[in-house]
């Protein structure tokens, strides 16, 4: 009898310790293949990051530079990435413990940035090596801040969104700063890091108030307790009466999981949250830093600031809003509709001023979030869905500027007919006479400029005339009139360039020198999307309307 | 928490017998300063120049490495205290963390970062 009990338990005991180990062995099995691009992404970085800095410092080879060779790999790196993320057998669920989710607006949003990083760094390739920025680590840090926005993207806790953000930001603050020899450049990524952290702490306070006031950091976590709140209906009697003994008399019968006074608390942490996100995004009353900064960063880093991350900042601070903080939506609101009209107003009145090509692109860059932000004061499935399709639209117009941009031009003295050497575009005078040296490039940042602005048949205008349309839907008519106006507006200085471009004489002759093959085949794709999507905008609707609907869920 | 205040009150005890040391040269010896004692020491020498220098970029470089390890320690503290907990799968997650730390070390050697020449 009693070694019959011995056999059982240890046969018990047996069955418990291999049911644990084989908990253990298939513990993230699937889940290491849900995070496959990204850590593919990593990897390969990794592997670039000793494969440069084994040969660029080996004296048996002469000290190459590997510019071009790292920035080809780190191209193919990306395109593998895309393709890895494609074929990933795993679209939907949630991994790591709550931290990594995986769904339909995942997998739009990575492969935008994945397209925006790709297209960045093609365009920027001639660029560096005319300029002579000759660190290998450049490759590096599209890698890496690209890989921990695909982290940011499917982010499902605060932690993890955290943590990618910052190491992001950490790669950008030190491409803002990449060319050590220029005064501007320095400057750019001090003010960048200064505010950049600053941002952050505010972030980092908004999730630990929450965090203090909830116990918990999982987004879909918050949403299930804020809800429970708002059905209880114990802040709207707060609110409506003005009485306190009505709600602690109705406290009795409602089991609610916080009280009002955490719900104050997490309004705080709310908004904390929101404003370092607006920061991040350069929404108007914190927009100081940018014009700055993409003034003084090297245009390849302009280009990849201005391009990649506002997807991924979107995508997070979408999921926030709509799943976590849905039910402090009127708070909320009209915080993003103040910040909206004012980013709006900004973009348009300051951008006025600008002479400078890449401050005035900033500027342009503030007007453009404020109208991305009208989306998410609408509340429904239309406004996300313009979200997306202005977002879109955006990066491929923006795509598609700073390839011209990057385009050397030769200047010559008015006087002594002679070529003083090759420069950068910095004033928007500088593109004078485009037309008549270089007729085609002209007819494309036309194009592009007026899809900025919202020209009928072009890519802008659609983008646009689906946020206001949604914006109307949802009753926002302040928004969709500040809108229509300021993009009236905002077309006075696109125009200007495009005058400037046709009509102006220059002081000092410029031509164009010849643009790069890869930037060319950039430019000639994101014009033909401009130009052709208003024939054929369905897979672009359809794949909006998927990510709409799976962001409102 | 209680084991700290033998800690404390050591760290009391020390400072204040530092105060008394220094109290007592302070009390006991005698001070005639004169321009040539309060002057800077440079080997016998007046100054030659001005005392701010070019900062060497190395310290900084030392001190930026010193940090980057120094949290990297910080990690493996836990990690080792629990290892017999966390199994196989938490020694590979360390090794993945070391593995990427050392891929960095690695830059930072061919770099020359180390290098103090």
């Amino acid at each position: 009898m009693n070694s019959f009990v011995e056999i059982t338990n240890e046969f018990t005991q047996s069955v418990e310790q291999s049911t644990e180990l084989n908990f253990q062995s298939f513990l993230f099995e699937n889940d290491f293949k849900a995070v496959l691009p990204e850590l593919f992404l990593v990897l390969a970085s990794l592997f670039l990051l000793l494969y440069g800095v084994v040969w660029t410092t080996s004296a048996s080879t002469g000290y190459p530079l590997l510019l071009r060779n790292v920035n080809w790999l780190a191209l193919l790196t990306f395109v593998l990435t895309a393709i890895i993320a494609t074929n990933n057998p795993i679209g939907h669920g949630v991994f790591f413990y709550h931290t990594f989710l995986l769904d339909d607006v995942t997998f739009f949003f990575k492969m935008l940035v994945v397209i925006g990083a790709l297209s960045s760094l093609l365009i920027s390739m001639d660029y560096l090596e005319r300029e002579s920025i000759n660190g290998f680590e450049f490759a590096l840090l599209l890698l890496l801040s690209t890989s921990s926005m695909l982290f940011l993207i499917s982010a499902a806790d605060f932690i993890s969104m955290y943590l990618a953000i910052e190491l992001q930001s950490l790669c950008f603050y030190v491409l803002a700063a990449f060319k050590r020899d220029s005064e501007f450049s320095t400057e750019a990524g001090l003010k960048y890091f200064l505010l950049g952290v600053f941002s952050s702490g505010l972030l980092l306070f908004g999730c630990s108030l929450i965090y203090g006031f909830t116990g918990a950091i999982e987004f879909s976590e918050l949403s299930k307790i804020f809800a429970s709140l708002a059905t209880s209906g114990e802040v709207y009697s707060d609110k409506l009466d003005l009485n306190p003994l009505s709600v602690y008399g109705q406290e009795e019968n409602i089991s609610s999981l916080l009280s009002t006074s955490s719900w104050r608390g997490c309004e705080l942490g709310m908004i904390f949250l929101i404003i370092g996100f607006l920061f991040k995004l350069t929404a108007v009353p914190f927009h100081m830093w940018a014009p700055d900064v993409y003034e003084g960063a090297p245009t390849a880093v302009t280009a990849f600031f201005s391009i990649t991350p506002k997807p991924a900042l979107l995508v997070v601070f979408v999921r926030l809003l709509y799943q976590s903080f849905y039910d402090f939506m009127i708070e909320w609101q009209t915080f993003i509709i103040f910040c909206s009209v004012a980013s709006m107003f900004l973009g348009s009145f300051a951008g006025l001023a600008q002479h400078r090509i890449k401050r005035l692109l900033a500027y342009s860059s503030i007007g453009h979030v404020g109208y991305l932000l009208i989306s998410l004061c609408c509340g429904t499935l239309e406004g996300l869905q313009g979200l997306a399709i202005y977002l879109v639209i955006y990066i491929v117009v923006t795509i598609n500027i700073f390839a011209v941009i990057m385009t050397p031009l030769r200047r010559t003295s008015h006087s002594a007919q002679q070529h003083q050497g090759v420069e950068r575009i910095k004033y928007t005078t500088d593109l004078a006479m485009l037309a008549k040296g270089n007729p085609l490039l002209a007819a494309t940042l036309t194009v592009a400029v007026f899809s900025l602005a919202g020209i009928p048949p072009l890519a802008g205008f659609y983008g646009k005339a689906f946020l206001f349309w949604a914006a109307l839907s949802s009753s926002q008519y302040l928004l969709a009139l500040v809108g229509i106006l300021t993009s009236a507006i905002s077309c006075f200085y696109y125009i200007r360039v495009v005058k400037i471009m046709y009509f102006e004489a220059p002081q000092n002759w410029l031509s164009f020198s010849r643009m790069s093959k890869e930037s060319s085949l950039v430019l000639a794709l994101t014009t033909f999307f401009i130009v052709a999507l208003m024939a054929y905008p369905y897979p672009l609707y359809v794949a909006s309307h998927k990510v709409a609907l799976a962001l409102s869920m | 928490m209680v084991e700290y205040l033998a800690i404390f009150i050591y760290f009391l005890i020390a400072t204040g017998l530092a105060m008394i040391l220094l109290g007592v040269s302070f009390i006991a010896a005698s001070r005639k300063p004169d321009p040539e004692k309060i002057s800077a020491y440079e080997c016998g020498f007046d100054p030659f120049d001005d005392a701010r220098s070019r900062f060497d970029v190395q310290f900084y470089l030392v001190a930026i490495l010193f940090i980057i390890f120094d949290l990297e320690v910080t990690f493996l503290f836990p990690w080792a205290l629990v290892l017999n907990r966390v199994g196989l799968f938490g020694f590979w997650s360390m090794m993945a963390f070391l593995l990427i730390l050392t891929i960095g070390f690695v830059y930072e050697w061919r770099k020359g970062a180390l290098d103090w020449s």
